[in-house]
């Protein structure tokens, strides 16, 4: 994106000028109690509605956190709903519900999410690929593996393991509590460090950060291998919460585009270089309270499936419609 | 004017290169099936390889159009499966609706191609995502309307499409219909991209559209058209595999990833540029034969995606190394 | 005096092109050592070796007396090598001061400091003379501020060497005179000082010595008190110009061709103003007179909401830049790459594309040009150098680029020319036959109408100048005005009563 053509558009003043996080949260609020309201559910507006709502932003929000670092050095990763899947068959394969497999079921599963990045990373920082055909690709190679391999890779994960996905200190589902922890991480390490900044620097320029002095395919690697690793903790999540993974919990749960969604509905720019991890935190709010309202009205499964397409087009909309340039 | 050396560099000729290329790639693969099986080589088995391959050359003949246009069309799986299921529900066995359903099936097409188009042209979402969206919602909308269990059977006329085989030909003994569809629709695709004043605006568009536009090239419309074309070929495409495979909710599944694919195997540019319509069906046909020859190694059906993702990079790969070797 | 850099026998070739042969050049501590040159005669080549993007195939580069290699850029600027780049590389979306420390982020226990980068930045841009706040989002700023803040970042370390490839090109003359002012502050700090320059005027005012490249290699390098700029511009270009500029139009311009009375829109106000067959109307004003707003609007890319546009006396509707061509208006972008051409197509297709635009869809991609030797020769009649019009416009030079694209324009015969910066960014011999092709169409019964930021091509070229300030037409001069006169009404003194009446 050319400096010169954003300088012209600085006069415009107002709304758009409050954080964009902010505005996104009121907007899921708004929603939420409107809905609860209109169908007669009030009672959904309490600690427990709120906690329920809460949980339900887990997943997404994981593989969101990862999806922006992946946005935000100019990159994407189409790749999350496939790596999701394999991770959670993986730990209940290798789990096979004894709870003394918890920790090597964990960190195999790390060590896969760590390849996968690796590999995301090469190929679109080290070989030039365009992201979204790499990532694409290494998705389809590990949902294909999986198809093909599921029959030999049953399994359960551990009963302990389980039990994490339902417990809750202090009233809050240790879940949240391991979203928020990781998402107070990744905005420090944007917002505080070195290496945040430099990310930013890779996002909004690369040849200027190449020529600042910045290796640049080293923060697009690990900017994949963060967007992996995300993806990672939300597979552990759901193979915990559904206590056994199916290869098609990720598709199913369409990560991959909601992830983009919400990341880009936080106010994360697709080019790069602008945004941060509160505004995902915000849209997956909006996306989870958005899930609980159709809940709330009763609407069918395929009618939800298109509703979350059109709004997925339309959350976009409204940040590409002020582009002034060609989109494609 | 004095003469000032400029530092030719000798032309490329790249679509003729991605030509070379697919063709070449089709060549060694069909040649690894008939070492399999020899029969292949008679007239009548490759005409039913062809028949077999139309519809996956017709998408990508169809996605070509949005690559060129510096886009992606992810919605032509969805809209395959939905040409699917509405002919079954719409035809309802009865022979006499099937002409009348195929209008309505290409208007279903329009629709979503005009979609598409707008959605990208002017609420400027990107492609990937907004095909992405008219994905979902298509398949949700299709599978809403079958109730996700489609009812209804299609008539022999309309599965004739994709079926029936013309015996007694002269030349080639046997022809199928459809090999008949494949080789018109590429002949047209061919037309509108490298013969008319449409084609090279479409080229333009994707290689810089605000160039394009200064240059008087009517950008919008340009870009919406390409995508109708995708859904139209997307029609096409499904109206032939409901012929040869009958009703299924995942009749389209996966099928937008094989167009793409088959359209940078043939030298195609992502984000548009460059690209051509023999390169498409050599891209294609070269697909479709190794997922011919996997068959007939016996490796399981799941493997597919795996190796068109492998095909992907190497593809997308091959081009980039010898671009970054050119310049 | 000892030369703080030294670069000797430097060869870089690409695909077995030579880009560069054998150059020598050195630059000593305090000293401004001008490099100049035509487009694609190395001087860029040159600093990306000595900056550490390009390796070397042959010789070796000296700082301080020993011998350095370079691979990658971050090396370069660890060893007091700063490079102020032509192409802006700042984060749009990142404060002052994030972008004047990137990648040298200030840290504290780890973690950034940014106190400290706010007060560094604020003491960096006052040393160069600016107020820019050090929180000021990047994208708020204008280009010139831009430019700024660039070389900021290239001062920020202690720079032994500063390369400064064309710092001016997108400054207007005001801000070019402070950014020499400023020059010459840092030479006097004893930087030794590489200055990359096309406009002759600063090359004269601010060098201490002067090296001239050509197809890669050196031809000389002198003291300031041995060069003229007849010799620099031999040198460049190999022989002498003689008429930079083309004779006017001996005869009277005919009747007007381009009418706009009281246009409008967001950005401009009460434009005013007739272009003749057979003239050139050049538009001068300052970096924010929204003088290619103006051209914008002409052509339909930000259209006049208000007032009334005539071609030929007919009303003329111009709300795209696809009507615009269609009544006959030409347009040649300012910024070739991003406007000019699409590079994957071949020269031909490039020249053919408004043809094809405004052809029925569905017609031969020829776009109405009867015959493919049609469509060369315009390319030919346009002196277009190509080894083949199939291949790819992107390995063309720029002046046979903006040649090409000029050919695109002429096919479709339009009645006026609107040209922006026309020869920003060429190379001497090819400015002059951009100027000669102008003055043709021009006597052949067309209204050309120029906007440009040089000034001398402005005074040179046209037969009439408006001068813009702040999106109005602030007043015309005669041909050949003096440039003070210019500058005058560029900076709105002249205007100042008018606009303090509009206030009241």
């Amino acid at each position: 994106m050319s400096v010169d053509t954003l300088s012209s558009g600085r006069t415009r003043r107002g709304f758009r000028d409050l954080p964009v996080p902010l505005v996104v949260i009121a907007l899921a609020a708004f929603i939420y109690v409107t809905a609860a309201l209109a169908t007669g559910q009030a009672n959904q507006i309490s600690l427990t509605g709120l906690s329920g709502l809460l949980q339900r932003t887990v997943a997404l929000g994981l593989v969101g956190l990862g999806q922006t670092f992946a946005i935000l050095v100019g990159s994407i990763d189409l790749s999350v709903a496939a790596l999701i899947s394999t991770v959670a068959v993986l730990a209940s394969y290798l789990m096979q519900g004894d709870a003394g497999m918890i920790v090597p079921a964990i960190l195999a599963c790390l060590v896969l999410a760590l390849v996968v990045g690796v590999i995301n990373g090469g190929l679109v920082a080290c070989w030039g690929i365009n992201p979204l055909i790499a990532t694409l690709s290494t998705g389809l190679i590990l949902q294909g593996a999986l198809a093909a391999g599921f029959t030999y890779l049953g399994g359960r994960v551990a009963p302990e393991f389980q039990a994490l996905a339902y417990q809750a200190p202090f009233g809050v589902p240790l879940p949240v509590l391991l979203l928020a922890v990781l998402a107070i991480v990744a905005w420090f390490v944007l917002a505080k460090t070195r290496f945040g900044a430099h990310l930013y620097a890779v996002g909004g320029n690369p040849d200027g950060a190449k020529l600042a002095g910045l290796r640049v395919e080293r923060f697009v690697l690990a900017a994949h291998v963060i967007a992996s690793l995300g993806a990672c903790v939300a597979g552990l999540y759901l193979a915990a919460r559904l206590q056994s993974g199916t290869p098609w919990i990720g598709r199913d749960g369409v990560y991959d585009l909601e992830s983009i969604a919400i990341v880009v509905i936080g106010g994360t720019a697709l080019s790069g270089g602008k945004g941060g991890v509160l505004g995902t935190l915000a849209g997956v709010l909006l996306f989870a309270s958005l899930d609980a309202s159709f809940n709330m009205f009763g609407v069918d499964a395929f009618l939800k499936q298109v509703l979350r397409g059109a709004i997925v087009i339309a959350a976009v909309a409204v940040y590409a419609v002020r582009n002034k340039g060609h989109v494609a | 004017m004095t003469a000032i050396p400029d530092t030719v560099r000798p032309s490329r000729r790249v679509s003729i290169r991605g030509l070379n290329f697919a063709l070449l790639i089709f060549v060694v693969l069909y040649a690894m099936i008939a070492v399999l099986q020899p029969n292949y080589l008679e007239a009548g088995l490759f005409m039913n390889f062809l028949r077999r391959a139309a519809p996956l050359v017709i998408l990508a003949c169809g996605q070509l159009y949005v690559i060129l246009s510096g886009g992606f069309d992810l919605s032509m799986g969805a809209v395959v499966t939905l040409v699917v299921l509405a002919a079954s529900m719409l035809i309802g066995g009865d022979p006499a609706m099937t002409w009348p359903v195929i209008v309505a099936l290409y208007a279903m097409g329009l629709a979503v191609g005009l979609a598409n188009g707008a959605i990208v042209a002017f609420l400027k979402v990107p492609s990937i995502i907004a095909t992405l969206g008219t994905m979902l919602l298509v398949n949700g909308l299709a599978l809403a309307w079958s109730g996700g269990a489609p009812r209804g059977d299609l008539p022999d006329n309309f599965r004739n499409l994709g079926r029936l085989v013309l015996r007694d030909v002269p030349l080639v003994g046997t022809l199928p219909v459809a090999v008949i569809i494949l080789v018109g629709a590429t002949l047209l695709a061919g037309w509108g991209l490298h013969r008319t004043a449409y084609g090279k605006r479409l080229l333009a568009v994707g290689d810089n559209p605000r160039a394009a536009e200064l240059a008087g090239v009517p950008v919008k419309p340009t870009r919406i058209s390409a995508f109708v074309v995708s859904a139209l070929a997307a029609v096409t495409a499904g109206i032939l595999i409901g012929g040869f495979s009958g009703v299924s909710v995942n009749a389209g599944r996966g099928l937008e990833l094989q167009a793409i694919a088959a359209c940078v195997i043939g030298g195609a540019q992502l984000l548009g540029g460059r690209g051509s319509v023999a390169g498409a069906l050599f891209g294609s046909l070269s697909l479709f034969a190794l997922f011919t020859l996997l068959n007939l190694l016996g490796l399981p059906q799941a493997l597919r995606d795996s190796l068109q993702g492998v095909i992907l990079i190497a593809a997308v790969g091959a081009s980039v190394l010898r671009h970054r070797r050119s310049t | 005096m000892t030369a703080v850099l030294e670069m000797r026998g430097i060869g870089k070739a690409f695909n077995a092109v030579a880009a560069l042969d054998a150059v020598d050049f050195d630059c000593r501590a305090g000293e401004v050592h001008v490099i100049c040159g035509e487009n694609g005669a190395g001087k860029s080549t040159l600093m990306k070796v000595l900056g550490g993007s390009y390796r070397p195939d042959a010789g070796e580069v000296l700082l301080d007396g020993k011998s350095v290699r370079f691979l990658h850029p971050r090396e370069a600027r660890a060893a007091g090598i700063s490079i102020v780049h032509q192409e802006l590389s700042l984060l749009p979306f990142r404060t002052v001061a994030e972008n004047i420390f990137t990648g040298m982020e200030p840290t504290r226990w780890g973690l950034l400091d940014r106190p400290r980068m706010q007060d560094r930045a604020r003491a960096l841009l006052q040393r160069l003379g600016s107020a820019i706040r050090p929180d000021a989002l990047v994208a708020d700023l204008s280009i010139a501020e831009q430019q700024l803040v660039e070389i900021a970042k290239a001062m920020l370390v202690d720079a032994k060497v500063l390369v400064m490839d064309e710092p001016t090109a997108a400054l207007d003359d005001r801000d070019a005179r402070s950014l020499l002012d400023l020059v010459l502050r840092m030479k006097a700090e004893g930087v030794a000082i590489i200055y990359i320059s096309h406009r002759m005027p600063e090359v004269m005012a601010i060098a201490d010595r002067v090296t001239v490249l050509k197809d890669g290699r050196r031809v000389w390098t002198r003291d300031r008190a041995d060069v003229t700029v007849n010799a620099i511009v031999t040198a460049m270009v190999g022989r002498e110009l003689q008429d930079f500029y083309p004779a006017r139009s001996p005869t009277a311009p005919g009747s007007p061709v381009l009418e706009v009375r009281g246009g409008g829109n967001a950005q401009l106000r009460d434009i005013d103003f007739v272009a003749r067959a057979g003239e050139i109307v050049g538009v001068a004003g300052l970096e924010d007179s929204r003088k290619s707003v103006l051209a914008q609007a002409l052509f339909g890319d930000a259209p006049f909401t208000a007032g009334q546009v005539r071609i030929d006396g007919q009303p003329a509707r111009l709300r795209s830049p696809r009507e615009a061509a269609a009544v006959g208006i030409g347009y040649l972008p300012g910024d070739r790459k991003r406007e000019g051409i699409a590079p994957r197509q071949s020269v031909r297709d490039n020249a053919l594309l408004t043809l094809q635009a405004m052809a029925p869809v569905l017609s031969s991609p020829q776009g109405g040009a009867r015959s493919r030797p049609e469509v060369d020769q315009s390319l030919n009649d346009m002196d277009v150098r190509a080894g083949d019009f199939g291949q790819e416009i992107a390995t063309l030079s720029g002046g046979n680029q903006q040649k090409a694209i000029i050919a695109r324009w002429l096919m479709q015969e339009p009645r006026v020319f609107v040209f922006v910066e026309p020869t920003r960014g060429i190379d001497v011999a090819a400015k002059a036959a951009i100027y000669e092709t102008m003055r043709a169409l021009a006597n052949s019964g067309r209204a050309i109408v120029m906007v440009s930021s040089d000034l001398p091509e402005i005074i040179g070229v046209s037969d009439r100048i408006l001068v813009m300030h702040q999106g109005r037409i602030a007043g015309e001069l005669p041909a050949g005005a003096e440039e003070g006169a210019v500058m005058r009404l560029a900076l709105g003194v002249a205007a100042a009563t008018v606009a303090g009446e509009m206030a009241s």
